[in-house]
C-alpha cells in the first residue's frame, strides 16, 4: 500500500545581493513569518513548502543562498539542480539591482539551460527608501524574458503569488506522468553528493 | 667649566674616547693649555708646539662633534622607526586581520574568532547539515501520516520477533536450518508489514 504525500518534487534556488531578503521571502512563504533581525545566511540552506497546483500535491525544496562573495563557490554548486531560480534585489539598494546581470550571468553559467527565472523586488513596503523605480525593474525582466515581481516579505505581498507563479510554469512544462518513485530526493545541485530514502525492502 | 676641575683630577682623561663630548674635549683644551703655560718661557720651540697642540684640538673637537651628531640622528631615527612600528601593529590589531599584498592576508593567532576551517570543510558541514534536515523533514512527515492513521500501526508482538532472535538478525550469515528458515520468513513478513507503506 504506497502512500504518497506529494505528486511532484519542484526544486528552486533563491539567489542576489547580500541583504536582499532572501531568507525573509523564503521565511514568509514557508513559515508566514518575518524577523527583523539580520542574520547572514551561512553557504546555503533549504525549507520545503508543499503546494496544490492542479489537483497536484507539489513539494517545493527552496534553497536559499548566501548572498556574500565569500560563498560563491558553495552556492553555485547548487544551482545545477534548480528548476527554478528567484532572483532578488532590494527595491532601496541601487547596489543590488545593478548587480542583477552579474547574478543572471551566474545563471547562465552554472543552471541547467531550461531552467525558469523570476525576477522580484523585495522591501517594496519601504517606499521612502526607494531608489529603484518599478519600471526598471520591469524593463530588464522584459529584455531577459523572464517574469517580475516587487515583492514585500515584511508586509507579505506578492510572496506567495511569486513562489506559486514559479511552480506553475515549471509545472506548465513538466511533462505529464504519474511518478513512480515516493522517495523524496533532497540530493543537492550537480557534483554535490546527495541521498535518497530507500525503501528499506 | 673651571669648578668642575678644581682640585681634581679631569675626568674627561679617564673617560671611553667612544663617549666623549665636545664639553670633555674643551675641559681637556683647558688642562693642556695650563701645563702648557707652565712650562712656556717664551721660547719658539714651545709656542710652534702650542699652535700644533691646539690645533690638533681643534680637529678633536670637529670629530667627537660630528660624531656625537651622527649618534643622535640615528638615535631619532631608531625612535621614530619603533614609533612607526607600534603604530602598525597596534592598527593591524584593531582591524583584526592585516593585509599584506594583494591577494595575503595576515591572521592574528590570538583572536578567538580567526579564520579556521577550509571552504572544503564548511561545504561538507553545510551538506550533513541539510541532509540531516531533509531525513528530519521526513521522519515527521511519516510520524504525522502514523498520527493521522493514514498509516497501519505495526502491531507490536512483530517487534518482538526481532527482540527474541538476534542470531537471525543477519540472516545471510545463519545456517539455514529448518527452525532457522521459518524465523526468516516470519522476519521478513513482519518487516514486509513494517515498512509496508514505503513499497508500491
Amino acid at each position: 500500500m504506497a502512500k504518497k504525500t506529494y505528486d511532484l518534487l519542484f526544486k528552486l534556488l533563491l539567489i542576489g545581493d547580500s541583504g536582499v531578503g532572501k531568507t525573509c521571502v523564503l521565511f514568509r512563504f514557508s513559515d508566514d513569518a518575518f524577523n527583523t533581525t539580520f542574520i547572514s545566511t551561512i553557504g546555503i540552506d533549504f525549507k520545503i513548502k508543499t503546494v496544490e497546483l492542479q489537483g497536484k500535491k507539489i513539494k517545493l525544496q527552496i534553497w536559499d543562498t548566501a548572498g556574500q562573495e565569500r560563498f560563491h563557490t558553495i552556492t553555485t554548486s547548487y544551482y545545477r539542480g534548480a528548476m527554478g531560480i528567484m532572483l532578488v534585489y532590494d527595491i532601496s539598494n541601487a547596489k543590488s539591482f545593478e548587480n542583477i546581470s552579474k547574478w543572471l550571468r551566474n545563471i547562465d553559467e552554472h543552471a541547467n539551460e531550461d531552467v525558469e527565472r523570476m525576477l522580484l523586488g523585495n522591501k517594496c513596503d519601504m517606499e521612502d527608501k526607494r531608489v529603484v523605480p518599478k519600471a526598471k525593474g520591469e524593463q530588464i525582466a522584459r529584455e531577459h524574458g523572464i517574469r517580475f515581481f516587487e515583492t514585500s516579505a515584511k508586509a507579505n505581498i506578492n510572496i506567495e503569488k511569486a513562489f506559486l507563479t514559479l511552480a506553475e510554469d515549471i509545472l506548465r512544462k513538466t511533462p505529464v506522468k504519474e511518478p513512480n518513485s515516493e522517495n523524496v530526493d533532497i540530493s543537492s545541485g550537480g557534483g554535490v553528493t546527495g541521498w535518497k530514502t530507500k525503501c528499506c525492502s | 667649566m673651571g669648578d668642575l676641575h678644581a682640585g681634581s683630577p679631569v675626568p674627561a682623561f679617564e673617560k671611553d674616547p667612544l663617549e666623549l663630548g665636545v664639553e670633555d674635549v674643551y675641559d681637556i683644551s683647558y688642562v693642556i693649555g695650563k701645563d702648557l703655560l707652565k712650562i712656556n718661557s717664551g721660547g719658539q720651540e714651545v709656542s710652534e708646539l702650542q699652535f700644533k697642540i691646539v690645533r690638533v684640538l681643534e680637529m678633536f673637537e670637529i670629530m667627537v662633534s660630528k660624531y656625537n651628531l651622527s649618534l643622535e640622528e640615528l638615535r631619532m631615527e631608531r625612535d621614530n622607526l619603533k614609533g612607526e612600528l607600534d603604530r602598525v601593529v597596534a592598527g593591524s590589531h584593531e582591524t583584526g586581520n592585516n593585509i599584506i599584498g594583494p591577494d595575503k592576508l595576515v591572521i592574528d593567532m590570538k583572536d578567538p574568532n580567526r579564520p579556521r576551517f577550509t571552504m572544503q570543510e564548511l561545504k561538507e558541514v553545510l551538506q550533513e547539515r541539510n541532509q540531516l534536515k531533509a531525513q528530519l523533514l521526513v521522519a515527521q512527515e511519516e510520524l504525522q501520516l502514523y498520527k493521522s492513521g493514514v498509516l497501519p500501526k505495526p502491531e507490536p508482538n512483530m517487534v518482538e520477533v526481532n527482540l527474541g532472535t538476534p542470531s537471525s538478525l543477519d540472516p545471510q550469515l545463519s545456517v539455514p536450518t529448518k527452525e532457522n528458515k521459518e524465523l526468516h520468513k516470519e522476519e521478513r513478513t513482519t518487516i514486509q508489514k513494517l515498512f509496508s507503506f514505503r513499497r508500491k
